[in-house]
Protein backbone atom coordinates (compact mmCIF):
# COMPACT_ATOMS: atom_id res chain seq x y z
CA UNK A 1 0.00 0.00 0.00
CA UNK A 2 1.53 3.42 -0.82
CA UNK A 3 1.51 6.57 1.34
CA UNK A 4 2.17 6.52 4.86
CA UNK A 5 0.10 4.62 8.21
CA UNK A 6 -2.18 7.62 9.05
CA UNK A 7 -3.54 4.97 12.23
CA UNK A 8 -1.00 2.55 13.73
CA UNK A 9 -2.33 -0.08 16.33
CA UNK A 10 0.24 -2.50 17.62
CA UNK A 11 -0.61 -5.67 20.38
CA UNK A 12 -3.44 -3.99 21.17
CA UNK A 13 -4.95 -5.39 24.29
CA UNK A 14 -8.33 -3.94 26.27
CA UNK A 15 -10.01 -5.50 29.44
CA UNK A 16 -12.91 -4.42 31.44
CA UNK A 17 -14.60 -4.93 34.51
CA UNK A 18 -18.42 -6.29 33.40
CA UNK A 19 -21.05 -3.80 34.84
CA UNK A 20 -22.88 -6.07 37.01
CA UNK A 21 -21.00 -9.33 37.34
CA UNK A 22 -17.37 -7.11 38.31
CA UNK A 23 -15.33 -9.92 36.30
CA UNK A 24 -13.10 -8.95 34.03
CA UNK A 25 -14.30 -9.05 30.42
CA UNK A 26 -11.30 -9.77 27.71
CA UNK A 27 -12.28 -7.86 24.74
CA UNK A 28 -9.45 -7.36 22.95
CA UNK A 29 -6.36 -9.55 22.12
CA UNK A 30 -2.93 -8.38 20.16
CA UNK A 31 -4.57 -6.44 17.85
CA UNK A 32 -2.30 -5.10 14.83
CA UNK A 33 -3.53 -2.52 12.65
CA UNK A 34 -2.37 -0.20 10.02
CA UNK A 35 -4.84 2.37 7.91
CA UNK A 36 -2.92 3.79 5.46
CA UNK A 37 -3.55 7.57 3.81
CA UNK A 38 -6.41 7.39 1.46
CA UNK A 39 -7.50 4.42 2.63
CA UNK A 40 -10.68 2.94 3.39
CA UNK A 41 -10.78 -0.40 6.10
CA UNK A 42 -13.74 -1.72 7.03
CA UNK A 43 -14.03 -3.72 10.05
CA UNK A 44 -16.84 -6.58 10.24
CA UNK A 45 -17.41 -9.40 12.97
CA UNK A 46 -20.08 -11.21 15.13
CA UNK A 47 -21.70 -8.80 17.56
CA UNK A 48 -20.01 -8.39 20.85
CA UNK A 49 -16.60 -9.20 18.96
CA UNK A 50 -14.87 -6.14 20.34
CA UNK A 51 -14.97 -3.90 17.42
CA UNK A 52 -16.84 -0.84 18.99
CA UNK A 53 -13.99 -0.99 21.87
CA UNK A 54 -11.56 -0.89 18.91
CA UNK A 55 -13.04 2.08 17.61
CA UNK A 56 -13.36 3.79 20.77
CA UNK A 57 -10.16 3.41 21.87
CA UNK A 58 -8.94 4.87 18.73
CA UNK A 59 -11.69 7.55 19.63
CA UNK A 60 -9.90 8.56 22.58
CA UNK A 61 -13.28 7.82 24.43
CA UNK A 62 -11.63 4.27 26.27
CA UNK A 63 -8.30 4.46 27.95
CA UNK A 64 -6.15 1.93 26.89
CA UNK A 65 -3.42 0.18 28.53
CA UNK A 66 -1.99 -2.90 27.13
CA UNK A 67 -0.07 -1.64 23.47
CA UNK A 68 0.45 1.12 21.07
CA UNK A 69 -2.15 3.21 19.40
CA UNK A 70 -0.75 6.39 17.32
CA UNK A 71 -2.42 8.82 15.04
CA UNK A 72 0.04 10.45 12.63
CA UNK A 73 2.61 8.99 14.92
CA UNK A 74 1.39 10.87 17.78
CA UNK A 75 -0.23 8.29 20.62
CA UNK A 76 -3.51 8.73 21.67
CA UNK A 77 -4.43 10.30 24.80
CA UNK A 78 -7.87 11.24 24.62
CA UNK A 79 -10.48 12.61 22.39
CA UNK A 80 -9.47 15.15 19.65
CA UNK A 81 -10.44 16.91 16.53
CA UNK A 82 -7.67 15.10 14.52
CA UNK A 83 -9.91 11.30 14.73
CA UNK A 84 -13.59 12.54 13.51
CA UNK A 85 -16.26 10.22 14.91
CA UNK A 86 -19.81 9.39 13.20
CA UNK A 87 -21.85 7.56 15.84
CA UNK A 88 -24.75 5.26 15.14
CA UNK A 89 -27.52 7.41 16.17
CA UNK A 90 -28.56 10.51 18.15
CA UNK A 91 -25.36 11.95 18.17
CA UNK A 92 -25.98 15.84 16.17
CA UNK A 93 -26.96 18.32 19.05
CA UNK A 94 -30.77 18.94 18.67
CA UNK A 95 -30.43 22.39 19.78
CA UNK A 96 -28.57 23.51 16.79
CA UNK A 97 -29.52 23.97 13.43
CA UNK A 98 -28.46 22.04 10.61
CA UNK A 99 -25.54 24.69 9.56
CA UNK A 100 -24.67 24.97 13.29
CA UNK A 101 -24.18 21.40 13.80
CA UNK A 102 -21.75 21.11 10.88
CA UNK A 103 -19.88 23.89 11.83
CA UNK A 104 -19.64 22.64 15.11
CA UNK A 105 -15.73 20.93 14.93
CA UNK A 106 -14.69 25.12 13.29
CA UNK A 107 -16.46 26.97 15.55
CA UNK A 108 -14.82 25.03 18.51
CA UNK A 109 -11.31 25.30 16.41
CA UNK A 110 -11.76 29.03 16.25
CA UNK A 111 -11.94 29.53 12.32
CA UNK A 112 -12.90 32.89 11.02
CA UNK A 113 -17.05 33.23 10.48
CA UNK A 114 -16.84 34.03 6.94
CA UNK A 115 -14.15 30.95 6.16
CA UNK A 116 -16.75 28.90 8.42
CA UNK A 117 -19.74 29.55 6.29
CA UNK A 118 -18.20 28.69 3.09
CA UNK A 119 -16.44 25.16 4.29
CA UNK A 120 -19.97 24.72 6.24
CA UNK A 121 -22.26 25.18 2.63
CA UNK A 122 -19.74 23.13 0.69
CA UNK A 123 -20.27 20.23 2.59
CA UNK A 124 -23.94 20.81 3.17
CA UNK A 125 -23.93 20.58 -0.82
CA UNK A 126 -21.68 17.48 -0.70
CA UNK A 127 -24.19 15.80 1.40
CA UNK A 128 -27.36 16.64 -0.27
CA UNK A 129 -28.97 18.89 2.29
CA UNK A 130 -28.67 22.13 0.35
CA UNK A 131 -32.14 24.14 1.38
CA UNK A 132 -31.81 22.74 4.87
CA UNK A 133 -29.56 24.76 7.07
CA UNK A 134 -31.86 26.20 8.69
CA UNK A 135 -33.60 22.92 10.19
CA UNK A 136 -33.71 21.71 13.44
CA UNK A 137 -32.41 17.91 13.73
CA UNK A 138 -35.86 16.79 14.93
CA UNK A 139 -37.33 18.41 11.77
CA UNK A 140 -35.44 15.94 9.81
CA UNK A 141 -35.39 11.94 8.60
CA UNK A 142 -33.08 9.32 10.03
CA UNK A 143 -31.17 9.28 6.81
CA UNK A 144 -30.74 13.26 7.06
CA UNK A 145 -29.35 13.59 10.33
CA UNK A 146 -26.71 10.45 9.41
CA UNK A 147 -25.57 12.92 6.62
CA UNK A 148 -25.37 15.98 8.91
CA UNK A 149 -23.31 13.80 11.21
CA UNK A 150 -20.92 12.73 8.05
CA UNK A 151 -20.71 16.19 6.99
CA UNK A 152 -20.15 17.52 10.38
CA UNK A 153 -17.51 14.44 10.72
CA UNK A 154 -16.16 15.66 7.33
CA UNK A 155 -16.33 19.27 8.15
CA UNK A 156 -13.75 19.61 10.60
CA UNK A 157 -11.41 17.92 8.55
CA UNK A 158 -10.06 14.81 10.86
CA UNK A 159 -7.07 12.87 9.62
CA UNK A 160 -8.66 10.54 9.82
CA UNK A 161 -12.76 9.74 10.15
CA UNK A 162 -14.62 6.73 12.10
CA UNK A 163 -17.47 5.42 11.55
CA UNK A 164 -19.24 3.19 13.86
CA UNK A 165 -22.12 1.06 12.49
CA UNK A 166 -23.29 4.66 10.83
CA UNK A 167 -26.08 3.31 8.52
CA UNK A 168 -27.48 0.80 11.58
CA UNK A 169 -30.29 2.75 12.56
CA UNK A 170 -31.75 3.64 9.29
CA UNK A 171 -34.10 1.92 7.29
CA UNK A 172 -33.07 -0.91 4.45
CA UNK A 173 -33.41 1.94 1.13
CA UNK A 174 -32.03 4.83 2.71
CA UNK A 175 -29.09 2.75 3.99
CA UNK A 176 -28.10 1.54 0.21
CA UNK A 177 -28.49 5.54 -0.75
CA UNK A 178 -26.19 6.38 2.13
CA UNK A 179 -23.69 4.15 1.14
CA UNK A 180 -23.41 5.15 -2.24
CA UNK A 181 -23.21 8.44 -1.18
CA UNK A 182 -20.46 7.40 1.31
CA UNK A 183 -18.86 6.30 -2.07
CA UNK A 184 -19.14 9.59 -3.78
CA UNK A 185 -18.00 11.29 -0.72
CA UNK A 186 -15.14 9.60 -0.44
CA UNK A 187 -14.04 9.85 -4.25
CA UNK A 188 -14.71 13.79 -3.61
CA UNK A 189 -12.87 14.05 -0.31
CA UNK A 190 -10.16 10.93 -0.31
CA UNK A 191 -10.79 11.08 3.23
CA UNK A 192 -9.00 8.11 5.38
CA UNK A 193 -11.93 6.19 6.90
CA UNK A 194 -12.12 3.37 9.44
CA UNK A 195 -15.44 1.43 9.67
CA UNK A 196 -17.27 -0.45 11.86
CA UNK A 197 -20.00 -2.90 10.53
CA UNK A 198 -21.98 -5.96 11.47
CA UNK A 199 -22.87 -6.02 8.03
CA UNK A 200 -20.86 -8.13 5.24
CA UNK A 201 -22.47 -6.30 1.93
CA UNK A 202 -21.90 -3.21 3.52
CA UNK A 203 -18.00 -3.71 4.42
CA UNK A 204 -17.17 -5.50 0.80
CA UNK A 205 -19.29 -2.81 -0.74
CA UNK A 206 -17.26 0.14 0.74
CA UNK A 207 -13.86 -1.27 2.05
CA UNK A 208 -10.49 -1.09 0.29
CA UNK A 209 -9.76 -3.29 2.82
CA UNK A 210 -12.03 -5.75 5.02
CA UNK A 211 -10.80 -6.78 8.63
CA UNK A 212 -12.78 -10.19 10.02
CA UNK A 213 -12.95 -10.32 13.43
CA UNK A 214 -13.42 -13.02 15.64
CA UNK A 215 -15.55 -13.73 18.75
CA UNK A 216 -14.60 -12.53 21.77
CA UNK A 217 -11.47 -11.98 22.95
CA UNK A 218 -11.82 -9.68 19.77
CA UNK A 219 -8.68 -10.49 17.37
CA UNK A 220 -7.99 -10.02 13.81
CA UNK A 221 -9.04 -13.51 12.04
CA UNK A 222 -7.93 -12.31 8.49
CA UNK A 223 -7.80 -9.51 6.22
CA UNK A 224 -9.22 -9.28 2.91
CA UNK A 225 -8.23 -6.59 -0.33
CA UNK A 226 -11.16 -5.49 -2.34
CA UNK A 227 -9.56 -4.16 -5.35
CA UNK A 228 -12.52 -2.76 -6.90
CA UNK A 229 -11.84 1.11 -8.41
CA UNK A 230 -14.21 3.82 -6.39
CA UNK A 231 -16.06 4.27 -9.62
CA UNK A 232 -17.17 1.47 -9.83
CA UNK A 233 -18.58 1.16 -6.38
CA UNK A 234 -22.66 1.34 -7.42
CA UNK A 235 -25.38 -0.82 -6.01
CA UNK A 236 -26.57 -0.59 -9.39
CA UNK A 237 -23.88 -2.34 -10.82
CA UNK A 238 -22.01 -4.27 -7.73
CA UNK A 239 -24.24 -6.88 -7.15
CA UNK A 240 -23.37 -8.95 -10.90
CA UNK A 241 -19.73 -7.50 -10.09
CA UNK A 242 -17.85 -10.64 -9.81
CA UNK A 243 -14.77 -9.73 -7.49
CA UNK A 244 -17.34 -7.86 -4.97
CA UNK A 245 -20.04 -11.45 -5.10
CA UNK A 246 -16.63 -13.67 -4.16
CA UNK A 247 -15.08 -11.38 -1.40
CA UNK A 248 -18.65 -11.00 -0.04
CA UNK A 249 -19.49 -14.36 0.21
CA UNK A 250 -15.80 -15.41 1.16
CA UNK A 251 -16.38 -13.09 3.99
CA UNK A 252 -19.78 -14.33 5.08
CA UNK A 253 -18.56 -17.59 5.37
CA UNK A 254 -15.94 -16.29 7.68
CA UNK A 255 -18.14 -14.64 9.89
CA UNK A 256 -20.79 -17.56 10.22
CA UNK A 257 -17.70 -19.50 11.25
CA UNK A 258 -17.57 -16.84 14.47
CA UNK A 259 -21.06 -17.14 14.80
CA UNK A 260 -21.69 -20.91 15.16
CA UNK A 261 -18.70 -21.11 16.85
CA UNK A 262 -20.36 -19.30 19.36
CA UNK A 263 -23.50 -21.20 19.29
CA UNK A 264 -21.86 -24.31 20.39
CA UNK A 265 -19.89 -22.56 22.91
CA UNK B 1 -28.84 31.34 9.94
CA UNK B 2 -28.16 35.17 9.63
CA UNK B 3 -28.63 37.16 12.45
CA UNK B 4 -31.42 39.16 10.54
CA UNK B 5 -33.30 35.83 10.49
CA UNK B 6 -32.54 35.53 13.86
CA UNK B 7 -34.28 39.20 15.20
CA UNK B 8 -37.06 38.35 12.42
CA UNK B 9 -38.03 35.22 14.18
CA UNK B 10 -37.92 36.92 17.48
CA UNK B 11 -39.99 39.48 16.38
CA UNK B 12 -42.44 37.22 15.56
CA UNK B 13 -42.70 35.49 18.43
CA UNK B 14 -43.28 38.19 20.81
CA UNK B 15 -45.61 39.81 18.81
CA UNK B 16 -47.69 36.03 18.30
CA UNK B 17 -47.22 35.80 22.15
CA UNK B 18 -48.67 39.50 22.71
CA UNK B 19 -51.99 38.19 20.73
CA UNK B 20 -51.50 34.39 21.22
CA UNK B 21 -54.53 33.25 23.64
CA UNK B 22 -54.91 36.30 24.78
CA UNK B 23 -58.56 36.47 24.36
CA UNK B 24 -58.58 32.57 25.78
CA UNK B 25 -57.22 34.63 29.18
CA UNK B 26 -60.03 37.50 28.68
CA UNK B 27 -62.69 35.21 28.27
CA UNK B 28 -61.43 32.94 31.39
CA UNK B 29 -60.90 36.36 33.40
CA UNK B 30 -64.43 37.55 32.57
CA UNK B 31 -66.72 34.26 32.93
CA UNK B 32 -64.53 34.00 36.28
CA UNK B 33 -65.89 37.72 37.24
CA UNK B 34 -68.80 36.90 36.52
CA UNK B 35 -69.11 33.38 38.70
CA UNK B 36 -67.77 35.67 41.40
CA UNK B 37 -70.04 38.09 41.08
CA UNK B 38 -73.15 35.97 41.13
CA UNK B 39 -72.21 33.67 43.92
CA UNK B 40 -71.28 36.88 45.89
CA UNK B 41 -74.84 38.58 45.11
CA UNK B 42 -76.91 35.49 45.45
CA UNK B 43 -75.28 33.04 47.58
CA UNK B 44 -73.43 34.52 50.60
CA UNK B 45 -75.56 36.18 53.47
CA UNK B 46 -73.03 38.77 54.40
CA UNK B 47 -70.80 39.64 51.12
CA UNK B 48 -68.89 42.15 52.46
CA UNK B 49 -67.33 40.18 54.97
CA UNK B 50 -67.25 36.69 53.69
CA UNK B 51 -66.69 37.28 49.89
CA UNK B 52 -67.08 40.86 48.68
CA UNK B 53 -68.22 41.67 45.30
CA UNK B 54 -65.78 42.28 42.60
CA UNK B 55 -67.25 46.23 42.40
CA UNK B 56 -66.60 46.23 45.97
CA UNK B 57 -62.73 45.38 45.53
CA UNK B 58 -62.64 47.57 42.55
CA UNK B 59 -63.38 50.36 44.94
CA UNK B 60 -61.43 49.27 47.52
CA UNK B 61 -58.14 49.13 44.99
CA UNK B 62 -59.57 52.55 43.70
CA UNK B 63 -59.59 54.06 47.23
CA UNK B 64 -55.73 52.66 47.85
CA UNK B 65 -54.34 53.49 44.58
CA UNK B 66 -55.79 57.36 45.50
CA UNK B 67 -53.70 56.92 48.53
CA UNK B 68 -51.00 55.93 46.84
CA UNK B 69 -50.71 52.43 48.74
CA UNK B 70 -51.28 49.68 46.51
CA UNK B 71 -48.98 50.87 43.62
CA UNK B 72 -45.80 50.97 46.50
CA UNK B 73 -47.34 47.70 48.04
CA UNK B 74 -47.25 46.15 44.76
CA UNK B 75 -43.66 47.38 43.57
CA UNK B 76 -41.85 46.84 46.89
CA UNK B 77 -43.78 42.98 46.81
CA UNK B 78 -42.36 42.73 43.02
CA UNK B 79 -39.09 43.86 43.26
CA UNK B 80 -38.59 41.55 46.67
CA UNK B 81 -40.06 38.86 44.25
CA UNK B 82 -38.40 39.47 41.22
CA UNK B 83 -34.56 39.99 42.77
CA UNK B 84 -34.50 37.52 45.50
CA UNK B 85 -35.77 35.04 42.87
CA UNK B 86 -33.40 35.95 40.39
CA UNK B 87 -30.41 36.03 42.51
CA UNK B 88 -31.67 32.48 44.26
CA UNK B 89 -31.80 30.74 40.23
CA UNK B 90 -28.55 33.05 38.93
CA UNK B 91 -26.53 31.01 41.95
CA UNK B 92 -29.00 27.72 41.57
CA UNK B 93 -27.89 27.34 37.74
CA UNK B 94 -24.04 27.13 38.48
CA UNK B 95 -24.56 24.97 41.36
CA UNK B 96 -26.45 22.61 39.84
CA UNK B 97 -24.34 22.72 36.79
CA UNK B 98 -21.05 21.75 39.15
CA UNK B 99 -22.98 19.10 40.73
CA UNK B 100 -24.10 17.92 37.64
CA UNK B 101 -20.74 17.39 36.31
CA UNK B 102 -18.97 15.59 39.33
CA UNK B 103 -20.52 12.93 41.08
CA UNK B 104 -17.86 12.89 43.98
CA UNK B 105 -18.75 16.61 44.60
CA UNK B 106 -22.04 15.90 43.99
CA UNK B 107 -22.32 12.90 46.85
CA UNK B 108 -20.33 15.11 49.34
CA UNK B 109 -22.89 17.52 49.04
CA UNK B 110 -26.18 16.17 48.43
CA UNK B 111 -26.89 15.34 51.80
CA UNK B 112 -26.35 18.56 52.92
CA UNK B 113 -28.69 19.95 50.14
CA UNK B 114 -31.01 17.65 51.11
CA UNK B 115 -31.19 18.65 54.71
CA UNK B 116 -31.58 22.42 53.98
CA UNK B 117 -34.40 21.59 51.22
CA UNK B 118 -36.54 19.96 53.36
CA UNK B 119 -36.32 22.84 56.20
CA UNK B 120 -38.78 25.19 54.35
CA UNK B 121 -38.09 28.91 53.88
CA UNK B 122 -40.84 29.66 56.86
CA UNK B 123 -38.78 27.13 59.20
CA UNK B 124 -35.78 29.39 59.04
CA UNK B 125 -37.25 32.26 59.23
CA UNK B 126 -37.29 32.65 62.93
CA UNK B 127 -33.53 32.37 62.71
CA UNK B 128 -32.80 34.98 59.99
CA UNK B 129 -35.04 37.46 61.88
CA UNK B 130 -32.96 36.90 65.03
CA UNK B 131 -29.96 37.65 62.26
CA UNK B 132 -31.19 40.51 60.51
CA UNK B 133 -34.66 41.83 62.23
CA UNK B 134 -37.70 42.47 60.98
CA UNK B 135 -35.95 43.86 57.68
CA UNK B 136 -36.17 43.56 53.98
CA UNK B 137 -32.80 42.29 54.00
CA UNK B 138 -34.44 39.14 55.58
CA UNK B 139 -37.29 39.15 53.49
CA UNK B 140 -35.03 39.01 50.52
CA UNK B 141 -32.96 35.95 52.36
CA UNK B 142 -36.12 33.66 52.56
CA UNK B 143 -36.79 34.49 48.97
CA UNK B 144 -33.29 33.67 47.59
CA UNK B 145 -33.41 30.58 49.85
CA UNK B 146 -36.51 29.11 48.57
CA UNK B 147 -36.07 29.85 44.92
CA UNK B 148 -32.32 28.15 45.31
CA UNK B 149 -33.51 24.65 45.92
CA UNK B 150 -35.85 23.84 43.11
CA UNK B 151 -33.59 25.33 40.51
CA UNK B 152 -30.35 23.30 41.85
CA UNK B 153 -32.07 19.85 41.85
CA UNK B 154 -33.78 20.51 38.60
CA UNK B 155 -30.06 21.35 37.00
CA UNK B 156 -28.64 18.78 38.36
CA UNK B 157 -30.90 16.13 37.14
CA UNK B 158 -31.09 17.52 34.11
CA UNK B 159 -27.30 17.61 33.71
CA UNK B 160 -27.05 14.07 34.28
CA UNK B 161 -29.72 13.08 31.85
CA UNK B 162 -27.54 14.33 29.25
CA UNK B 163 -27.19 12.03 26.69
CA UNK B 164 -23.18 10.77 27.17
CA UNK B 165 -23.54 10.54 23.38
CA UNK B 166 -23.57 14.42 22.79
CA UNK B 167 -20.87 14.40 25.26
CA UNK B 168 -18.33 12.04 23.58
CA UNK B 169 -19.57 13.67 19.82
CA UNK B 170 -18.92 17.20 21.21
CA UNK B 171 -15.57 15.86 22.46
CA UNK B 172 -14.26 14.29 19.45
CA UNK B 173 -14.85 17.66 17.53
CA UNK B 174 -11.98 18.95 19.49
CA UNK B 175 -14.18 20.34 22.33
CA UNK B 176 -12.42 21.18 25.96
CA UNK B 177 -14.34 20.77 29.19
CA UNK B 178 -15.47 24.16 29.41
CA UNK B 179 -17.02 23.79 25.62
CA UNK B 180 -18.51 21.00 26.35
CA UNK B 181 -20.57 22.02 29.42
CA UNK B 182 -21.29 25.67 27.22
CA UNK B 183 -22.18 23.81 24.24
CA UNK B 184 -23.67 20.64 25.38
CA UNK B 185 -24.77 20.26 29.39
CA UNK B 186 -26.32 23.77 29.24
CA UNK B 187 -28.78 23.87 26.80
CA UNK B 188 -29.37 19.95 27.45
CA UNK B 189 -30.20 20.74 30.42
CA UNK B 190 -32.48 23.83 29.47
CA UNK B 191 -35.70 21.36 30.03
CA UNK B 192 -34.88 21.10 33.52
CA UNK B 193 -33.80 24.58 33.72
CA UNK B 194 -37.03 25.52 32.75
CA UNK B 195 -39.22 23.14 34.77
CA UNK B 196 -36.72 24.50 38.06
CA UNK B 197 -37.22 28.45 37.28
CA UNK B 198 -40.98 27.97 37.40
CA UNK B 199 -40.63 25.70 40.60
CA UNK B 200 -38.47 28.35 41.87
CA UNK B 201 -40.43 31.19 41.06
CA UNK B 202 -43.20 29.95 42.12
CA UNK B 203 -42.42 29.29 45.62
CA UNK B 204 -39.95 32.44 45.78
CA UNK B 205 -43.69 34.05 45.70
CA UNK B 206 -44.98 32.22 48.69
CA UNK B 207 -41.97 33.01 50.46
CA UNK B 208 -42.46 36.68 49.93
CA UNK B 209 -46.38 36.81 50.97
CA UNK B 210 -45.32 34.89 54.04
CA UNK B 211 -41.67 36.88 54.82
CA UNK B 212 -44.07 40.15 54.58
CA UNK B 213 -46.40 39.13 56.95
CA UNK B 214 -44.11 37.25 59.63
CA UNK B 215 -41.97 40.33 59.36
CA UNK B 216 -44.22 43.18 58.80
CA UNK B 217 -42.80 44.64 55.91
CA UNK B 218 -45.31 46.78 53.82
CA UNK B 219 -46.36 44.63 50.56
CA UNK B 220 -48.97 42.76 48.97
CA UNK B 221 -48.80 39.60 51.68
CA UNK B 222 -48.82 42.46 54.68
CA UNK B 223 -51.42 44.34 52.79
CA UNK B 224 -53.56 40.78 53.13
CA UNK B 225 -52.74 39.72 56.15
CA UNK B 226 -53.31 43.48 57.55
CA UNK B 227 -57.04 42.96 56.14
CA UNK B 228 -57.71 40.20 57.97
CA UNK B 229 -57.02 42.48 61.22
CA UNK B 230 -58.63 45.22 59.94
CA UNK B 231 -62.00 42.91 58.83
CA UNK B 232 -61.26 44.39 55.35
CA UNK B 233 -62.35 41.18 52.77
CA UNK B 234 -62.39 43.22 50.15
CA UNK B 235 -58.73 44.16 50.60
CA UNK B 236 -57.85 40.50 51.23
CA UNK B 237 -59.44 39.53 47.89
CA UNK B 238 -57.65 42.48 46.20
CA UNK B 239 -53.99 41.39 47.26
CA UNK B 240 -55.05 37.47 45.80
CA UNK B 241 -56.13 39.09 42.27
CA UNK B 242 -53.11 40.98 41.97
CA UNK B 243 -50.78 38.38 43.10
CA UNK B 244 -52.57 35.88 40.60
CA UNK B 245 -52.63 37.98 37.70
CA UNK B 246 -49.27 39.31 37.91
CA UNK B 247 -48.39 35.45 38.27
CA UNK B 248 -50.14 34.53 34.99
CA UNK B 249 -48.61 37.42 33.06
CA UNK B 250 -45.22 36.73 33.71
CA UNK B 251 -45.42 33.22 33.21
CA UNK B 252 -47.55 34.45 29.62
CA UNK B 253 -44.56 36.98 28.61
CA UNK B 254 -41.62 35.77 30.17
CA UNK B 255 -40.99 32.15 30.31
CA UNK B 256 -43.29 30.91 27.78
CA UNK B 257 -41.82 32.49 24.79
CA UNK B 258 -38.69 31.07 26.43
CA UNK B 259 -39.78 27.80 26.26
CA UNK B 260 -40.69 28.63 22.75
CA UNK B 261 -37.62 29.85 21.52
CA UNK B 262 -35.60 26.95 23.16
CA UNK B 263 -36.64 23.73 24.18
CA UNK B 264 -39.73 23.55 22.11
CA UNK B 265 -38.51 24.74 19.01
CA UNK B 266 -35.36 22.29 19.48
CA UNK B 267 -38.05 19.48 19.60
CA UNK B 268 -36.87 19.04 23.58
CA UNK B 269 -40.30 19.01 24.33
CA UNK B 270 -44.07 19.14 22.83
CA UNK B 271 -46.66 20.86 23.18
Amino acid sequence: MSGEAKLIIQDLCHHYPDEYTGQSVHALEGINLQVYENEFVAIVGPSGCGKTTLLNIVAGLLPYREGRAMVDGVEIRGPGPDRGVVFQEHAILPWRTVARNIGHGLELQRVPKEETRRRVQEYIDLVGLTGFENRYPHELSGGMKQRVAVARTLCADPVIMLMDEPFAAVDAQTRITLQDELNRIVMATHKTILFITHSVEEAAFLGDRCIVFSRRPGRIKTEIKIDIPREQRVWKEMGTNPKFTEARDQILHLVRQEVTSDDEH
Amino acid sequence: MTSIDLQQTRRFRWKKFATEGAGRLIIFLVGSVILWALISAFLIERPDRYLPSPLSVVLSSADMLYKGSLLSFYSDTLTRLLFGGAVGILIGIPVGLALGLNRTVADMFYPLMNFFQSVSGIAIFPIIVIWFGNSDTTVLIVVLYTSFFPITFNVLSGVRAVPVRYIQAARTLGASRLQVVRDVLLPGAMPSIAVGTRLSVGFAWRAVIAGEMLAGRPGLGNMIFSGQELDNSAQIILGMVMIGITWIVLDHYLLRPLEADTIERWGLVQR
